[in-house]
């Protein structure tokens, strides 16, 4: 398995669409074929490797989503509010990222292991709250977030950079003398980030995506514990990640409910439900260690995650977003 | 999750009358109803039917041997009765709609479509069944079942061949699909899970298949991975009689009243060992199974259906007595009631760390008593010289319903009421 999940990289091809509104092709379905041999190719490769190919993909190619598609207008006037929202709620994400992510540098750079690792889960707070968003820029997910294939995941991985190699210093090697590179490459990245905000063009289509490629996003990695293997606070990104999913519908919801009422009661109720779920595993201000759920419980988590991306997949459908 | 209708049909192609849900005989489906009314291709096989949801009992456990087969365990995450009714209610009405070849609506380019389309628009007739069983754990004390357990229901054992991974047994639901490829089975699979997300969730699952070779009175239809001739003495699923005494749990039989018509399932993933097997001389395994390997006839005799005759072999000079098919069918009177009706299939899953093919037999037995029928069977044969090249790896014991007799009814009714 690639450390660059496929989710992961339908949402780079997702970017590939948005950020490619000026893209000189006018064939749409060349522009299809380009892009899945971009990602498939990307899926077999190496964790490193696939992850620039992905990036590769959303730099060449568009995906399925035609140029008047991505010009991202919109006739009803409660969606285009709602992307306006969620333009202003990544931005401010993105920006604080930044921030946190410096706090949790730092103490790599300052050698201090402890403060490290209480600054791990909190620097990838805002991240995983607009991973799918995020990743539409560059190439950041692939140099920020990309693990260690399961294979060679007791071994050092040189190629991986990011907080996920940052985590295996931390908490594997317990030595963080040779991590500073790492730390000063992950605020590069993350300045890049923060420098891409402004050729963003978030379209209705990438908020409700967005929120059910979160949701994804946890019944793929998180709830199987692969996300972070090393420190098992998987459940910090996964409530990030659903925080993020219900920032994004709950902006969409003035919109769904006027298009299907019924859709939007759903998600409300799935959405409490998700919270109720999370809340035995909290933890003062933070979350518990995922080696701390049962089997079983993590079986109701992937019932309940699995149910709610099912719902939010008819989001674009209830709005006729394309 | 969409609530919206289905766009309905109604073409069952079963043969004749045997179609009509509900009617006391409807249990003699599957390969008799394909038989007389369905045209047989080239090959002498019986061209693939649609065959019936509802009846007195699960189409699936008497249907004939099928090409491609897979069974998905579940764990149910439900709060209470009312959620566990509602699963059952919503699989019900999935089994219908993909038996029955039922299109789903197209809901135009926004939406996801409602079904994978790996079958195209139409699905065709494929012997599709979907067969629901619950296992032990669903009467601990999370419903508050327990009163209604089937009684001789318990969560499998180690046995002392047994290798057991527990995470490929047991389960609360055990979905069985068997179709004429692996397509149709994928293709149901996926669409009883997008159904049922929010409440279940795969504890294990095994995939597998059946060669088929036109159908001959008394003849073994099927190969098992070990080269023999599998099933030749097995119950005949068309007998109403048969099934009467041997599978189905009847009243009078101290089961709660919602098992009647309903059958216990055994469920052993039996892994071959099949480079030692291969290694193995001929003769000895000829001695092992019982059975002449190439004409699948009793050591000692012509023809496949000829009688082993172990009256006439005490000391087992002809078929040892040893010999798996003796220890498991030895026919005398007092083995009578121990006849189970078997409906496995061969299964594939690569290859093992040490390099060694990971494959070998889903067995699957159904019977009206567990006691007297898998168990007692099992309880024959453990020790037995196969066991040198076998040993069970998963499964568990389950109970299958009683089918559905008309439409807005649903599995599990009786149980849940």
């Amino acid at each position: 398995m690639p450390s660059t999940t496929t989710r992961r990289l339908a949402a780079v091809a997702i970017a590939a669409g948005l950020l490619m509104a000026g893209c000189a092709k006018d064939d749409g379905s060349a522009t299809r074929t380009d892009c899945s041999s971009g990602s498939s190719a990307a899926g077999g490769s190496s964790a490193a490797g696939g992850s620039s190919a992905a990036g590769g993909a959303s730099a060449d190619c568009g995906t399925g989503i035609s140029k008047d598609d991505v010009a991202g207008s919109t006739d009803d006037p409660l969606v285009q509010k709602a992307v306006d929202g969620y333009q202003t709620y990544v931005e401010e994400q993105v920006n604080g990222l930044v921030t946190d992510t410096k706090v949790f540098t730092d103490a790599v750079r300052a050698g201090d292991v402890e403060a490290a690792k209480a600054a791990y889960p909190t620097s990838r707070q805002r991240w995983e709250r607009i991973e799918p968003i995020a990743a539409l820029i560059g190439d950041t997910d692939g140099a920020v977030d990309s693990r260690a294939e399961d294979g060679v995941k007791d071994t050092e991985s040189p190629e991986v950079t990011g907080w996920h190699q940052l985590e295996y210093d931390l908490w594997v090697k317990g030595d963080i003398a040779d991590s500073k590179d790492l730390a000063d490459g992950l605020d590069d990245e993350l300045q890049k980030l923060q420098a891409g905000l402004p050729d963003l063009k978030i379209t209705p289509l990438a908020v409700a995506k967005g929120a059910s490629e979160l949701i994804e996003e946890v019944s793929e990695g998180k709830i199987t514990g692969e996300e972070d293997r090393y420190s098992h606070t998987d459940l910090w990104d996964l409530n990030a990640n659903v925080e993020g999913a219900k920032e994004a519908t709950t902006l969409l919801q003035p919109a769904i409910k006027k298009a299907d009422p019924d859709l939007a009661k759903k998600l409300d109720t799935a959405f409490v439900e998700a919270d109720e779920a999370l809340a035995p595993y909290k933890d003062g201000n933070g979350w518990k260690s995922y080696e701390d759920v049962s089997d079983s419980d993590r079986d109701a988590l992937k019932a309940k995650f699995s149910a709610l991306a099912e719902m939010l997949g008819d989001v674009p459908g209830a709005l006729k977003l394309s | 999750m969409s609530e919206q209708p289905r766009i309905s049909r109604r073409k069952f192609v079963v043969g004749g009358g045997a179609g009509v849900a509900g009617l006391a005989g409807a249990a003699a489906l599957g390969w008799n109803a394909g038989k007389d009314e369905a045209p047989a291709s080239a090959d002498g096989l019986p061209a693939p039917v649609r065959l019936p949801f509802h009846g007195t009992h699960q189409t699936g456990i008497t249907s004939h041997a099928p090409a491609a087969a897979l069974m998905a365990s579940f764990n149910l995450v439900a709060d209470n009765r009312d959620e566990v009714r509602a699963v059952f209610k919503a699989l019900t009405e999935e089994f219908d709609t993909l038996m029955s070849g039922t299109p789903v609506p197209d809901r135009g380019e926004h939406y996801p479509p409602l079904d994978t389309g790996s079958l195209g628009t139409n699905p065709p007739p494929a012997d599709l069944t979907l067969t629901l069983a619950i296992g032990a754990s669903m009467f601990d004390d999370r419903f508050g079942l327990a009163a209604r357990k089937p009684r001789e229901l318990f969560t499998m054992t180690k046995l002392a061949n047994d290798r057991l991974d527990q995470t490929r047994c047991h389960g609360d639901l055990l979905v069985n699909i068997s179709g004429d490829s692996p397509d149709v089975c994928l293709f149901a699979l996926r669409q009883v899970m997008r159904r049922t997300r929010a409440n279940l969730v795969l504890k294990w699952m095994v995939e597998g298949f059946n060669r088929r070779e036109a159908p001959k009175p008394g003849k073994a239809q099927v190969r098992n991975l070990l080269g023999f001739k599998d099933g030749t003495a097995n119950l005949d699923p068309s007998s109403d009689a048969l099934m009467g005494e041997h599978v189905w749990v009847a009243q009078g039989d101290g089961e709660p009243a919602w098992a009647v018509g309903g059958s216990y399932q055994a469920v052993r993933i039996i892994r071959m060992l099949v480079e030692q097997w291969d290694r193995a001389q001929l003769g000895e395994q000829e001695r092992i199974i019982g059975r002449v390997k190439a004409s699948g006839a009793p050591l000692g005799e012509q023809d496949e259906t000829d009688d082993p005759d172990y009256e006439d072999d005490p000391r087992g000079d002809r078929i040892p007595l040893d010999a798996h098919i003796r220890l498991a069918n030895p026919r005398t009177k007092a083995t009578e009631k121990n006849k189970i009706l078997r409906r496995g299939f061969s299964y594939s899953r690569g290859f093992d760390p040490a390099g060694r093919l990971d494959q070998g037999l889903a067995f699957v037995s159904f019977q009206r008593s567990l006691d007297d029928g898998f168990l007692a069977v099992q309880d024959r044969l453990s020790g037995e010289p196969l066991e040198e090249y076998i040993r069970a790896e998963g499964g568990g014991y389950f109970f299958a319903f009683p089918g559905v007799q008309r439409k807005g009814a649903y599995l599990g009714q009786a149980l849940l009421a």
